[in-house]
């Protein structure tokens, strides 16, 4: 059972990113990036708490999948996509320059984390932790200042 | 006649003023409890001083790493009552707490009160801090010591009136200032719950965050944990009790490996004020976290 939800959280990962390529709204393309990220994470911390046995190319297809959120993420932002169904904080827009280092800092250590993973993804358990923390402390960093909560 | 009157209305005032200042007067801890302190032990001190969070509020802004641990103040607090800044507590002694003995420590972190007898304002949550065990006070005034001194004091608030005198503090105090446990559960409670009420309501203050405030900005312990408006600037603080929008579909282990990740069940991410909180729960002993999970399961739910 745990397996079937793990592997179409992998699934999801990959459709997130097509489906969001093909929609309109930027605030509906960003959450879904952000869902794959979320979709990611559960894979990496199913391998990490022993849920999922360690698989190289797995471990590969969430770092790549991070990877490409990454780049894309911060173009999804424009004035005015603040209102409505978001919890995009105000920040983004009041303090540009800080949105910019904390997406900067994110594809940096995503980039990194592919660079690590090779051809045929990180060899042990040990290389996926140490390439994969650096990137999911990421998620806390920038919703510590870029995100609220408002339900 | 209007001598009279005048002279009347001066005496009320005089009986009003001797009344304020009587129910507003601070009333200290009992020596007694003092009395039999054992050595602090800056080990568990430490232990405290992460669950309790002092450095979110008494680090300077911005500061990360090892620069967490000089308690310089200057980190403002902006709320409906006026702006806070937290003051200087690392142990300089002209500037910080370096001249205190543990008496005085104890008085401000449990009653609110400073040496010199002033209340405090309750943005320094001594509300929740007041269910300490004095014990642990001690040892974390026993770990504050081994900080290092920063001279330098942190800016004033910045308030108005009425909320400038700090006499009134007192009178919110008695409304307010309860050291008795908010939940109460039956006799034989298991003693993880009853240890998870302690770090929740004591040093752990969450309530301060996640419970909705009076008017008059004390706790609505009616709606314990219930979720609320932010204090400070936008949003909300969720509700994290066993209900439906709170944490019922979340299991006591989900809870632990959110404190230690910052991972939520959907491995949706930690985010705002409980990053750093957060942070400071995943440096506690895993018994400390299995506790708070537990409790968290046991309160009242907010649907019920
Ligand atoms: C550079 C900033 C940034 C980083 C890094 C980041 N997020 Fe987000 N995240 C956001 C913002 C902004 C939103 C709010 C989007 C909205 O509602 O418009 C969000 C929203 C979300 C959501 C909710 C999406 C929805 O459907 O409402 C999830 C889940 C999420 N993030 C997970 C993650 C995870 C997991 C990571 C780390 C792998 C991560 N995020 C990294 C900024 C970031
Ligand atoms: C939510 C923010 C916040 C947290 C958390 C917090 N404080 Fe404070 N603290 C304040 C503010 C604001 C004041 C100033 C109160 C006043 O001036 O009335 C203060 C005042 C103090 C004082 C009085 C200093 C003086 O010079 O008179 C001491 C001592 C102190 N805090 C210690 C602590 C300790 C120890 C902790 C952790 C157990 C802690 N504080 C946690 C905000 C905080
Ligand atoms: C300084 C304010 C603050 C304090 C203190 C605080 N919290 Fe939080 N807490 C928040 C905020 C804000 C969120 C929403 C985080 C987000 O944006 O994802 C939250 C989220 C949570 C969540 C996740 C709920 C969910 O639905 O995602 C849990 C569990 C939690 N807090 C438990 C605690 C516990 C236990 C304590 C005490 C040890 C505590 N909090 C203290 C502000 C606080």
């Amino acid at each position: 059972m745990k397996r079937q939800v793990i592997s179409a959280s992998i699934l999801s990962a990959f459709l997130a990113t097509a489906v969001a390529t093909a929609a309109e709204d930027p605030v509906a393309v960003r959450k879904a990036q952000m869902q794959s990220n979320a979709a990611s994470a559960a894979v990496a911390g199913a391998m990490l708490k022993g849920e999922l046995d360690y698989n190289p190319a797995v471990a590969k297809a969430a770092i790549a999948s991070l990877n490409a959120t990454a780049k894309a993420f911060g173009d999804y932002f424009p004035e005015g996509s603040d209102e409505g169904e978001t919890t995009a904080a105000p920040a983004i827009w009041d303090n540009p320059e800080g949105f910019q280092q904390a997406l900067g800092k994110f594809q940096a250590d995503a980039a990194a984390a592919v660079q690590a993973s090779g051809r045929e993804g990180p060899a042990s358990l040990e290389a996926f932790q140490q390439a994969i923390t650096p990137v999911l402390s990421n998620c806390r960093s920038c919703h510590e200042n870029f995100r609220v909560r408002n339900n | 006649m209007l001598r009279r009157l005048l002279l009347g209305a001066v005496l009320l005032a005089a009986a009003g003023g001797g009344l304020f200042w009587l129910v507003t007067r601070p009333q200290p801890l009992d020596p007694a409890l003092l009395d039999g302190l054992q050595p602090g032990d800056a080990q568990n001190g430490e232990r405290i001083f992460h669950l309790a969070g002092c450095a979110s509020c008494h680090a300077p802004p911005g500061a990360e790493g090892g620069a967490r641990l000089s308690l310089a103040g200057g980190h403002a607090l902006k709320t409906p009552f006026g702006t806070f800044v937290a003051p200087n507590i690392s142990p300089h002694v002209e500037d910080g707490i370096g001249g205190w003995d543990v008496a005085d420590f104890a008085n401000a972190v449990m009653r609110g009160i400073s040496p010199q007898g002033a209340h405090y304002y309750p943005a320094f949550p001594y509300t929740s801090y007041a269910r300490m065990e004095v014990q642990d006070v001690a040892d974390l005034f026993a770990y504050l010591k081994t900080l290092p001194p920063v001279a330098g004091r942190a800016d004033g608030h910045t308030l108005s009136f009425p909320y400038t005198v700090r006499r009134g503090i007192g009178l919110w105090k008695r409304l307010h200032l309860d050291a008795a446990p908010v939940v109460e559960f039956p006799a034989g409670a298991p003693e993880e719950v009853l240890r998870g009420r302690y770090l929740v309501e004591g040093p752990g203050h969450c309530g301060e965050c996640h419970t909705p405030r009076s008017l008059d900005g004390g706790l609505d312990t009616g709606r314990w944990l219930a979720g609320a408006p932010s204090l400070e600037g936008e949003g909300t603080v969720p509700d994290i009790t066993p209900s439906a929008d709170g944490l019922g579909a979340w299991s006591p282990a989900d809870i632990v490996y959110y404190f230690e990740t910052g991972f939520t069940p959907d491995f949706d991410s930690v985010g705002g004020a409980m990053v750093a909180v957060q942070e400071n729960l995943a440096r506690l002993p895993d018994e400390d976290r299995q506790a708070i999970a537990a409790y968290l399961k046991a309160i009242p739910s907010a649907d019920r």
